[in-house]
């Protein structure tokens, strides 16, 4: 496979959802959920993106995705086409979502391993190394046939952040990774995805409301607001870049701004680092 | 004295009672989707009768119309006794859970605040549903239908005593979930198969342990041969489970509140 | 179509494997299918005596109860399969197993049918023990239990079928309960859960006949009793015909439901 420029990348990405109303279904009032968002993101950079609940977030995550179909725009993931060849496109991406676990509580981390490998037609001999890897580079072998209800949920985190990684995807989203765990885990889950980014070249997406993973994970910003991109810059220009009300601030206030008001900030200027 | 004070019980259940329907109604497409949906349950139990006495039309002297008064008396009995005091159901769970302190901070008994905390839109549905069949398909004369009213009144009496012997299971075993529903499981299968169909031993059992004789059995009957004295016999054991089911309750709450029961929470 | 076999063995083993992991929980129920074997046992023994003939319907009284072990078996180990796409539906964890390069009808399917197999032979096991206690055996030939689990591994993948069309319409329903409960008390009468259709008035049989709830509970339960390689034949013809029919219809609702999640996030 040859080498790709862009993991992301999308040109006026548009969705409407169309709302039918009343006893008869006939009054059909549109709302804008993402309006036209065009983003490029490297391969193997990592991305926060975020935004407050209702934003146009998972809208567009969707649409990455190939789950939801765009009303306008074009979309091109990993070189694909997310809608047409979604069937190729999921064997090429890994998910952790915080709340929703894709282990099976009743049953050791190892027998969901195993299934996954099912799941995604990996090889066995391949299997068996990318097992060994992860499980050495997670340090999971203490509670690799532990019941996943019985492990902490550093533990139980560490395994599912393994469990997405095992088919080799080279688009890794993570929504609210470190959700409940305690600081000296949340450190050390960070500290993981850093180190796949850089080595194996991963490209993360990274949806948090936890400003110390944003800034432990992520090389660039991107806050979604009202379906418009409102802030994109690199991590540390947004920080270096960024005035509220003539002051310079950090992120968590910056965050917080632009949830609160979409207002525009006073920027003095804005990277984008493609 | 004892008049004002029952007067004062009857206020406090008056004020949960309006309190619970009103919070039913709020989500009213709910509450009528799960009562309708025990109509339908309950429904199909009598179609397995009917199909039943279709074919073998008397069973130890019981007929169609007995299993369907059977049906209308243990479904709006349960109901009325669990509509409005659908807390006793799980008070085991409760109990072991320690959620009793909650409650243990009013004034007044204990019991009644617990009973009527919580509503239960399955249980009114077993209510109508019991009412419905009566009057539709056994079509009582005035007496009979005065007499059915009484009687469901005390099949009510017996669930909500029966509910206090099992919750108060936990007072004494600690974690007796299980227990509690598998025992719940019995009462009610019992209740709803004819109860001349066991003898010997099991007649004991079933007027004893397991009391569906006063729900499956007597009031059947009272209804059947307009028979006072087994509409007294049903009242009167209706009465001791209740009685008995406050006792054991108010015995294990002293040992509960003297810190006897070491480990119950962890 | 070799891949998707792989994946879907994959899923049903580790389901399978999960519930082994809490095979207690079945086993407490153990009580309760005690009890509803006694009351069959009783309320059996009354209509034979009654009846006073030694065959209804073609079957002994130990035949009978026997057939009633199987569809008990059958009935209490029934999935959670429509409630679980209800969930997924309505807490958008539908998006994840979306993710997962597998059919997600089929990924429902396979552990459903995991779970469902363990659920059903523990269940059956304790059941079978109940009742040789209760009646002793019965002349079982050696070709019955291959039968048996032949004829009820497809009646799981018909029912499952089933469930998954229910399930479906999560999509556009708010709550699919309803739709459930009506499928599933539908299989309980018409599927001869609690009286083997043999003993069904004459115009309901020939009416029954031509709807899949017969092969899911009452073909497999007789054939166990009753073990004939003709009607084995007939059955598992008639039971693949059924799955087919309704991999169709799944196929086209689920065809329906992704082109609505794709306009409207599901």
């Amino acid at each position: 496979m040859k080498p790709l420029k862009n993991a992301v990348e999308t040109d006026n990405l548009r969705k409407v959802f169309e709302i039918k109303q009343g006893l008869l279904r006939r009054n059909a009032k549109t709302v804008v959920a993402v309006e036209g968002i065009s983003l490029t993101v490297p391969a193997g950079q990592s991305v926060a993106f975020i935004g407050p609940n209702g934003a146009g977030k998972s809208t567009t995550i969707k649409m990455l995705t190939g789950i939801l179909k765009p009303s306008s725009g074009t979309a091109s993931v990993l070189g694909l086409d997310p809608w047409k060849q979604r069937s190729k496109l999921v064997h090429q991406i890994g998910a952790v979502f915080g709340q929703r676990s894709q282990l099976w509580l009743h049953l050791p981390p190892s027998d969901s391993f195993d299934l996954l490998a099912e799941i995604y037609g990996i090889p066995k001999n391949d299997y068996r190394k990318r097992k060994a890897l992860l499980v050495e580079r997670f340090d999971l072998g203490r509670f690799l046939s532990t019941p996943v209800r019985k492990l902490s949920l550093g533990e139980r985190m560490r395994a599912e952040i393994a469990a997405s990684l095992l088919h080799r995807p080279q688009l890794l989203l993570l929504d609210e990774p470190t959700i409940g765990v305690d600081v000296i885990a949340r450190q050390n889950l960070r500290d993981l995805v850093c180190e796949w980014n850089r080595e194996e070249g991963v490209t993360v997406f990274l949806t948090s409301h936890d400003t110390g993973d944003i800034e432990s994970v992520a090389d660039r910003v991107i806050v979604i607001n009202h379906g418009r991109v409102v802030l994109d810059d690199s991590l540390s220009g947004v920080s270096a870049n960024t005035l509220i009300e003539g002051k310079p601030a950090g992120l968590e206030e910056i965050i917080a701004h632009l949830f609160n008001s979409a207002a525009s900030l006073t920027m003095q200027n804005c990277i984008s680092p493609s | 004295m004892w008049f004002s004070k029952i007067l004062s019980y009857l206020r406090l259940a008056r004020a949960y009672i309006k309190l619970n329907w009103s919070m039913q109604m709020e989500y009213r497409g709910a509450f009528v989707s799960q009562a309708l949906a025990m109509f339908l349950n309950n429904g199909t139990w009598l179609a397995f009768w009917m199909l039943f006495f279709s074919r073998f039309p008397v069973i130890k002297g019981w007929e169609q119309a007995d299993v369907v008064t059977l049906w209308a008396i243990s479904a709006a009995g349960f109901g009325l006794g669990n509509a409005f005091c659908w807390n006793l159901h799980n008070l085991a769970a409760m109990v072991s859970r320690g959620e009793l302190d909650v409650w243990m901070l009013y004034p007044r008994s204990l019991i009644p605040h617990l009973a009527l905390g919580k509503m239960s839109a399955t249980a009114i549905g077993d209510l109508a549903f019991g009412y419905f069949i009566y009057i539709v398909m056994v079509r009582p004369d005035l007496q009979h239908f005065l007499l059915f009213n009484l009687l469901v009144v005390a099949v009510a009496v017996v669930f909500i005593g029966f509910n206090l012997w099992r919750g108060s299971l936990a007072f004494y075993f600690g974690q007796a979930e299980v227990l509690s529903e598998q025992w719940f499981f019995a009462m009610i299968t019992f209740s709803t198969y004819p109860n001349c169909l066991f003898d010997g031993w099991m007649k004991v059992v079933l007027y004893t342990l397991i009391p569906a004789g006063f729900v499956s059995g007597l009031p059947v009957e009272a209804l059947r041969d307009f028979d006072f004295s087994a509409a007294a016999f049903t009242w009167l054991g209706a009465l001791a489970v209740l009685i008995s089911g406050a006792a054991s309750f108010e015995l294990g709450l002293r040992r509960y509140q003297s810190g006897n029961l070491l480990g119950m929470r962890s | 179509m070799k891949n998707s076999i792989r994946q879907s063995w994959a899923v049903a083993k580790v389901a399978a494997r999960s519930n082994l992991a809490y095979i207690g929980e079945v086993a407490s129920r153990t009580f309760f299918l005690a009890v509803i074997l006694f009351i069959f046992l009783k309320l059996w023994q009354a209509t034979y005596r009654e009846s006073a003939s030694a065959v209804l319907g073609g079957l002994s009284l130990s035949q009978m109860l026997w057939y009633l072990t199987v569809t008990e078996a059958i009935y209490m180990s029934a999935p959670r399969l429509a409630q679980q796409i209800d969930e997924d539906v309505r807490s958008g964890a539908l998006a994840v197993r979306l993710l997962k390069p597998i059919s997600y009808p089929l990924y429902c399917l396979s552990s459903a049918l995991g779970e469902r197999i363990v659920r059903f032979l523990a269940n059956f096991a304790t059941g079978a023990a109940v009742t040789f206690c209760l009646v002793g055996p019965f002349d079982c030939t050696p070709a019955a239990p291959i039968m048996l689990l032949v004829t009820v591994l497809l009646a799981f993948v018909l029912d499952g079928l089933g469930h998954l069309i229910i399930g479906l319409w999560a999509f556009w329903l708010e709550d699919t309960s309803g739709l459930l409960l009506i499928y599933t008390r539908l299989s309980m009468i018409l599927g001869g859960m609690l009286i083997p259709m043999e003993l069904f008035p004459d115009w309901l049989k020939s009416f029954v006949l031509f709807l899949p709830f017969p092969y899911l509970v009452w073909g497999p339960a007789h054939l166990f009793v009753h073990s004939d390689w003709l009607q084995f034949g007939q059955l598992v013809g008639l039971q693949s015909l059924y799955i087919l029919v309704m991999l169709g219809v799944v196929n086209l609702i689920y065809g329906w439901a992704l082109e609505r999640i794709s306009a409207h996030g599901g």
